[in-house]
């Protein structure tokens, strides 16, 4: 028979791990962070993470909580937040019921950088150092401003349209390649490729693919393929979105 | 020179990355110390030797040591430390051209890209394996002498 405190202990610690995965923490951490919390709270827990949901179950008894989850965006403040917290707790410095309160807030509020230095942010993404010194100077430049106009496309049409799937990259991939062959076209930018490339940055899971590829070698094969392909999918959705805008211009005989 | 620039402007990439990702106030400059030296050294070994593996390999191990240090001076994961460091590294740039030939039908240049990737990323993660490797060994190694220190 399970006991409130194991009741408690279970479903904070389901909590933890959802905000754990959906702020882009790598399995084999959370899985570390859930099971650390449970044993210091006397719980004797089990936690499995594959990219879709969460399992926390007792070690010694049936009973198992499943989560679900969606793959997000990184916020990697909650991450530090919660690692700061379990480490605290881990220490004695804070009692069970305060984890329960201080889950609640993290959840629900995390500061965040304010939004001109996130434009600043991908801009400064979207000019890549792969580019330097193959790329013209003035076309990195203008990939700089590119890249913001993506990243903002993509955050506005990802707040929007929540029930589409990779709509935030195709429309990011397609305001992109738009900018570039149009400053192209009227003489400012020289090669519009070049500029597609330095400027989609902010939005390519190249991360995403490394860190999968280091979950796959720490044994974590289900959320490091799962992983693998979301991020294949998303390339492959930026492509998309160039490759329209691409083909629109043609059509209408701009380039 | 051109050490310098390429130094400040995966500089600025990480630390723009960083950003994006929200990652903790106090980890931003030293990630960003972090993903330039990693760029640069990772430049450094490419015009020495033109291999893309050792290249990336080198640059990972560079972030698995400098991350961890700065990760426990900081007081920070080391993945708030990894994950913008890796920005300018990383295969994104590859993985979107390669599915970008997909759609067009490009698909020798698709199949080159995707396997260009995979190489790129799989020699990230055995960099950072390695460095995780040596890692351990030094922390096994401070905290024994530690204990002897006590013993005595």
């Amino acid at each position: 028979m399970t006991t409130s405190h194991e009741h408690a202990v279970l479903d904070v610690c389901a909590r933890i791990g959802r905000i754990l995965l959906e702020s882009g923490a790598e399995t084999p951490r959370i899985e570390e962070t859930v099971e650390i919390i449970g044993r210091t709270a006397g719980v004797a827990i089990s936690c499995y993470v594959t990219l879709t949901a969460v399992f926390v179950s007792l070690t010694n008894q049936p009973e198992t909580q499943l989560t679900k989850t969606k793959l997000g965006a990184f916020n990697l403040q909650k991450v530090d937040d919660i690692n700061q917290l379990s480490r605290e707790f881990s220490a004695g410095q804070v009692s069970f019921d305060d984890i329960v309160t201080r889950v609640a807030a993290i959840d629900q509020h995390v500061i965040d950088f304010n939004w001109p230095t996130k434009i600043l942010g991908a801009g400064l993404v979207s000019v890549a150092p792969m580019l330097v010194f193959i790329a013209d100077w003035s076309d990195l430049g203008l990939a700089f401003f590119i890249g913001i106009a993506g990243y903002l496309t993509a955050q506005l049409v990802g707040r929007k349209a929540t029930a589409t799937p990779y709509a935030k990259e195709v429309a990011g991939g397609f305001v992109i390649a738009l900018l570039a062959w149009g400053l192209v076209a009227s003489g400012v930018g020289h090669h519009a490729e070049n500029m597609i490339v330095s400027a989609v940055m902010p939005l390519v899971p190249g991360v995403a693919l490394t860190n999968s590829m280091r979950e796959i070698m720490a044994g974590h094969m289900i959320s490091g393929t799962v992983r693998a392909l979301d991020a294949l999918l998303i390339a492959a959705a930026i492509g998309g979105g160039v490759v329209l805008a691409t083909t629109l211009l043609h059509l209408c005989g701009m380039i | 020179m051109t050490y310098l620039i390429q130094f400040i402007i995966s500089f600025a990439s990480t630390v723009g990355f960083g950003i994006i990702t929200n990652i903790p106030r106090r980890a931003l400059p030293t990630a960003g110390l972090t993903g330039g030296t990693a760029w640069t050294c990772y430049i450094f070994v490419q015009h020495l030797h033109a291999n893309v593996f050792l290249a990336n390999m080198t640059a990972a191990i560079i972030i698995g040591l400098l991350g961890n240090w700065f990760a426990i001076r900081k007081r920070v994961p080391v993945n708030m430390i990894y994950i913008p460091s890796l920005v300018s590294l990383v295969p994104g740039g590859t993985i979107y051209l390669a599915m970008k030939n997909f759609s067009l039908g490009h698909y020798a240049n698709a199949q080159a890209g995707v396997i260009t990737t995979v190489t790129i990323a799989v020699a990230l993660a055995v960099g950072f394996v390695l460095a995780e490797v040596i890692v351990r060994q030094i922390k096994q190694h401070l905290r024994s002498r530690q204990q002897d220190s006590l013993a005595r």
